[in-house]
C-alpha cells in the first residue's frame, strides 16, 4: 500500500508541475492589467511609462518568466506563498483563513450528496420504471441542470423575504462557534449537495441494476433473503465502487463550483477570494488557489484510489 | 431630489465657496474664529454612543488614498481623516472649515492662505503643523516617481505651497482661477492630510500601509481583508462633542450586489451604500426603513476611436449621435440602477442646459424621427450612405454596459446601417484596449471629481486628456476650455460652456449614454447624515455627526 501511495504521488508531480506552468502562463499572457485595479481607471489612465515601469518592476513582473516561476517555486518551498499585489497580504494567510469554511463545504456537501443521492438510487433501481423511479429520476434531472448559483440565489432571496434572515456576514470557524458556523456553511453545501446527489442517485440506479441482475443476487434471492437485505447487503457494495469513483471527481467539480455558489450566499470561503483576485488580476493570488486547487484534486483521485483497494480485496491483491 | 432643489444647494455651495472668508453668513454653520466652530449633528437631540454597521465597497487594492481613485478606500478609510476644508456632510455641498478654522484668498485670487487649528493631534499623539498639509499637497500637486494622484491636474495653475508659520499655510497660483474650483478641488474627500513623517518614512507611498494616522473622527481597529473594517471613536477628536458612534464597522460588498442588498433588508447593516434598485424599493416599501438617490460623478459613454477611419469624420460621429435613443436606453437598465439622459456636461450642474430644453435638441428627443433623418443625411454627406461593416465595438464586463451595448448596436443597425461586433472584455483589460486605440467603438464609464467643467473638460475631452479615449481633438475647443479655466466671473463663464457644449454637440468626442445616479439605504434610527444632495460618494464619507436613535 505504501509502496503503491508513493508510486501515485512520485506520478501526481509532473501532473502538478504541468498545472503550475499553465496557470503561470496563462496569467501573464492573457490580456489585463493588474495597475487598473490598483490605480483604479482614473490613475490608470495617468500613469507613464516610467511609473508603470517602475510599479512593475516593484512588483517584480518586469523580471524574465523563468525568473518569476522560480521565484514562485521558492515562495512555495518557504510556505508563504508570495504575497498579493495589491495589499501586501501574505497568500498563505488567506489560504488559512478562508480555506477551513470552503472544506467544510466540500465535505459536507459530499456526505449531503450521499444521504440524498444513496437512498433515491436504491428506491430507484430497486423499483425501476415505478413512480417513486420516475419522480427520483425527474428531480435528479432537474438538480443536474439547475445551475448552483441560481439556486443559490433563489435560496438566498427566498430566505430573505419570507423569514427575514441573511447567514452571517464574517468568517466563524466550526470550532469558534458551531452554530454560526453552520449558518455560513450549510446554505452552499446543501446547493452543491443536492447538485452532486443528483449524480449519486443517477450512478447508483444504473449501478445497481446491472449488479442485481449478477448470479449471485439472484441465488440469494433465491435463498429467500429479504429484498432489502440482498440489495443493501449483497448488491450494493459491488455496485458502489464507480459511486466512489464519480464521488471523487464530482468533489473536484465542487471546489470549481463552490467558487461561483460562495459568491451566491456571500459566504467568504477561498472560491469567493479567487473571484476577487481574478477581477483584480492578482496574479500571485490566481495562480496559487489554481495550484492549490490542482493538489486538492489530485489528493482526493489518490485516496479515492485507495478507498478502492480498501473495498474491493481483488485490488489489494494485484 | 430634482435638478431645481440640487441647484438651488449648488447655489449654496458657490455662495459658500465665494464667501470663504465670510462664512458666518453662511446660515450660521461657521464662525471665523479659532475654536468657536463646532459641527454638529442637523438634529437637535443626538444621542451618543452606539455601533453603526455599514456596508459598502471597501476592500481596496491598497491604502493610499490620494492614489486611489475607488471607494473601497474612501469607504472605511474616510473616517480617520480630514480635510484642510470640507463639505458640509448635513447638506453635501457647501464648503466648510475642517482643520483651517478660516482661509483668506487674495483679491487677485492668486493666494488662498489657511489657518490651521491648533492643539489637533494624529492618532499617533504627533500634533498637525503646516509642514504636514505641505506636505500632503506637495505630494498631490508634485507627485514623486512611482506615485501616481488622479486629483494632481486639479492643482495644475498651483505654483507655490509655502509654510507661513506652524499652523498658517498658503497656495500660491500663477494665474487665477475660480475660487470654488479651487476651493472644491481642496475640499475633495481623497485630499486628506497626513503626517510628513509617515510619507517620509515610507518613501511617499502609502501604498502597502494599512493604518497610517489621520487627524480623523474615528481610528482603526482592525481588518479582516475582504470581509470588515473595525473603526473606533477618536477621543481626542479636536471637534469637541464628536463623533456620536462609538465604533462603526465596514462590512465589505460588491456595489449594486444582491448580498449587500439582502444584509441590509435582514438587519445585518444599519445603512448600505450603492444598493440595487430592487432593495432600494423594498427599503421604501419598508416601515422604518429610508432611501435616497443622488447624482454620482460619472458619465457612461460610447467612445469613438477618432484615429480610425470613418471615425475621426465629424459627421459619422454626429450621426451616431444622433440615433441613440437615451429614453430607451435608460429603460433598458431601469432595474439596475437609477440613470439620468443626459449630454456633455453634467445634466443636473448650473453649467447644464436645462432638461426641458435639452429635450427639444436632435438627439434627445422622445420621437427620434427627425434627429435619424439628420443623421442619415450626414453619412450620405460621408460618403456612408450603405452603412459600416465589421466594427469593433468594445465593451466592458458589468451588467449595465452589456445590456446597452446590445441596445445601441440594434440602434446603429437600424437607423444607419452600421454593422458591429461586440467584444466583452473585463475591466482590466478594457482600459488597456482602449488606451491603447484597440477598438472602433468602446462602452464604458468615466469620472470626474469635481462638477466643475473645467474638472472633466480637460480629463473627458481635452487634448491628451486622461480619459479622452477617442483621442479626440478639436482646436476651437481647446481654446473655449482654456477660457473657461482662466474665466473667474460666473455668468460669462456659463456662455463658455455653452459654447463648448455646442461644439461637442457638432463634433462628439463620445456618444453619451446616461450620467450615474447612485442609491443609500438605512434604518431611519440612523440620524445625523444626509446623502440627497451630495455629489458623488468621495466628498462626504465620515460619518462625524451621524447617531443612533436606539
Amino acid at each position: 500500500m505504501q509502496k503503491y501511495l508513493l508510486r501515485r504521488l512520485i506520478v501526481s508531480l509532473p501532473a502538478l508541475f504541468g498545472v503550475s506552468v499553465i496557470v503561470f502562463v496563462v496569467m501573464r499572457v492573457l490580456p489585463g492589467d493588474p495597475l487598473v485595479a490598483m490605480f483604479g481607471a482614473e490613475g490608470f489612465t495617468r500613469l507613464g511609462e516610467s511609473d508603470r515601469a517602475r510599479i512593475m518592476a516593484d512588483l517584480g513582473l518586469s523580471d524574465p518568466l523563468p525568473v518569476q516561476y522560480l521565484r514562485w517555486m521558492k515562495d512555495i518551498a518557504t510556505g508563504g506563498l508570495g504575497k498579493s499585489f495589491f495589499r501586501g497580504d501574505k497568500v498563505s494567510e488567506l489560504i488559512l483563513h478562508r480555506g477551513p469554511l470552503s472544506a467544510e463545504i466540500g465535505v459536507l456537501s459530499v456526505i449531503i450528496s450521499w444521504i440524498v443521492g444513496l437512498p433515491v438510487g436504491i428506491v430507484s433501481a430497486s423499483r425501476p420504471n415505478s413512480f417513486a423511479d420516475n419522480v427520483a429520476r425527474s428531480l435528479s434531472v432537474l438538480f443536474l441542470a439547475i445551475p448552483g448559483f441560481w439556486l443559490g440565489m433563489l435560496i438566498v432571496l427566498a430566505s430573505l423575504f419570507w423569514f427575514h434572515y441573511k447567514s452571517p456576514l464574517l468568517v466563524v470557524y466550526l470550532w469558534e462557534d458551531p452554530w454560526t458556523n453552520l449558518q455560513l456553511v450549510i446554505g452552499p453545501a446543501v446547493v452543491l449537495g443536492l447538485g452532486q446527489g443528483a449524480y449519486i442517485a443517477r450512478m447508483t440506479r444504473s449501478c445497481l441494476l446491472e449488479v442485481i441482475r449478477e448470479d449471485y443476487v439472484r441465488t440469494a434471492q433465491a435463498k429467500g433473503l429479504a429484498e432489502g437485505l440482498v440489495v443493501i447487503r449483497h448488491a450494493l457494495p459491488n455496485a458502489l465502487l464507480p459511486v466512489i469513483t464519480v464521488s471523487g471527481i464530482l468533489m473536484g467539480f465542487v471546489l470549481g463550483g463552490s467558487v461561483a455558489v460562495e459568491q451566491a450566499f456571500g459566504v467568504p470561503g477561498l472560491g469567493a477570494a479567487l473571484v476577487t483576485a481574478v477581477v483584480e488580476r492578482d496574479i500571485i493570488v490566481v495562480q496559487n488557489l489554481v495550484l492549490l486547487y490542482g493538489v486538492i484534486f489530485m489528493g482526493i483521485n489518490i485516496l479515492v484510489d485507495l478507498s478502492y483497494a480498501w473495498l474491493d480485496p481483488r485490488l489489494r491483491f494485484q | 431630489m430634482n435638478r431645481r432643489a440640487f441647484l438651488g444647494r449648488l447655489g449654496i455651495a458657490g455662495g459658500g465657496a465665494a464667501l470663504a472668508s465670510h462664512l458666518s453668513r453662511s446660515r450660521g454653520i461657521a464662525r471665523t474664529h479659532e475654536g468657536t466652530f463646532e459641527l454638529r449633528a442637523p438634529e437637535s437631540n443626538p444621542k451618543r454612543g452606539g455601533t453603526l454597521r455599514y456596508g459598502v465597497v471597501s476592500s481596496p487594492a491598497h491604502f493610499d488614498i490620494h492614489q486611489s481613485g475607488t471607494v473601497a478606500n474612501l469607504g472605511a478609510q474616510g473616517p480617520m481623516y480630514d480635510n484642510l476644508i470640507r463639505r458640509d456632510p448635513r447638506d453635501g455641498q457647501t464648503i466648510i472649515p475642517d482643520l483651517a478654522y478660516k482661509w483668506e484668498i487674495s483679491a487677485d485670487r492668486r493666494t488662498y492662505t489657511f489657518h490651521l487649528r491648533k492643539g489637533v493631534t494624529f492618532h499617533d499623539g504627533a500634533e498637525l503643523t503646516a509642514d504636514d498639509v505641505k506636505a500632503t499637497f506637495a505630494r498631490i500637486i508634485w507627485p514623486p516617481k512611482g506615485v501616481v494622484i488622479p486629483r494632481t491636474p486639479l492643482f495644475s495653475a498651483v505654483s507655490e505651497v509655502n509654510v507661513l508659520n506652524p499652523y498658517k499655510i498658503e497656495f500660491r497660483l500663477s494665474e487665477p482661477r475660480p475660487s470654488k474650483f479651487i476651493l472644491g478641488a481642496i475640499a475633495s474627500g481623497w485630499n486628506v492630510i497626513v503626517r510628513k513623517k509617515t510619507l517620509e518614512e515610507n518613501d511617499y507611498n502609502l501604498r502597502q500601509v494599512a493604518n497610517y494616522p489621520g487627524t480623523g473622527p474615528f481610528r482603526h481597529v482592525s481588518r479582516k481583508k475582504d470581509e470588515v473594517w473595525i473603526l473606533e471613536k477618536n477621543p481626542h477628536y479636536w471637534n469637541k462633542g464628536l463623533p456620536y458612534l462609538d465604533r462603526i464597522e465596514v462590512y465589505h460588498f460588491l456595489p449594486f450586489s444582491p448580498e449587500l442588498g439582502a444584509a441590509l433588508l435582514a438587519g445585518k447593516l444599519d445603512y448600505a451604500r450603492v444598493l440595487d434598485t430592487v432593495t432600494v424599493k423594498r427599503a421604501r416599501q419598508t416601515a422604518g426603513m429610508s432611501s435616497a438617490t443622488y447624482y454620482q460623478s460619472v458619465i457612461d459613454a460610447v467612445w469613438v476611436n477618432d484615429q480610425k477611419k470613418p471615425f475621426g469624420d465629424s459627421r459619422v460621429r454626429r450621426a451616431m449621435h444622433l440615433v441613440l435613443d437615451r429614453y430607451v436606453l435608460q429603460d433598458v437598465v431601469k432595474d439596475m440602477a437609477p440613470y439620468l439622459v443626459g449630454g456633455f456636461v453634467y445634466p443636473f450642474s448650473q453649467s447644464a442646459t436645462l432638461a426641458e430644453e435639452l429635450a427639444k435638441r436632435p438627439g434627445y428627443q422622445r420621437d427620434s424621427t427627425a434627429a435619424t433623418q439628420e443623421a442619415r443625411r450626414l453619412m450620405t454627406d460621408a460618403g456612408y450612405a450603405g452603412g459600416l461593416r465589421n466594427v469593433d465595438f468594445v465593451v466592458r464586463e458589468g451588467p449595465s454596459w452589456k445590456l446597452w451595448a446590445v441596445a445601441i448596436q440594434a440602434m446603429l443597425k437600424e437607423a444607419l446601417n452600421i454593422e458591429t461586433k461586440l467584444r466583452t472584455v473585463q475591466i482590466s483589460a478594457f482600459f488597456e484596449e482602449t488606451q491603447a486605440g484597440n477598438f472602433d467603438l468602446s462602452i464604458g464609464a468615466v469620472v470626474s471629481t469635481l462638477i466643475d467643467p473645467s474638472d472633466y473638460f480637460n480629463a473627458w475631452y481635452g487634448k491628451d486628456g486622461p480619459q479622452n479615449y477617442s483621442k479626440w481633438h478639436n482646436p476651437v475647443f481647446q481654446k473655449v476650455v482654456h477660457q473657461i479655466d482662466r474665466e473667474l466671473d460666473d455668468a460669462k463663464r456659463n456662455a463658455l460652456v455653452r459654447q463648448a457644449e455646442a461644439i461637442l454637440e457638432q463634433d462628439p468626442p463620445l456618444l453619451p449614454v446616461a450620467w450615474e445616479q447612485l442609491s443609500d439605504g438605512w434604518y431611519t434610527y440612523v440620524k445625523g447624515h444626509n446623502p440627497r444632495n451630495i455629489f458623488g460618494i468621495y466628498d462626504v464619507v465620515r460619518w462625524d455627526t451621524a447617531w443612533l436613535d436606539k
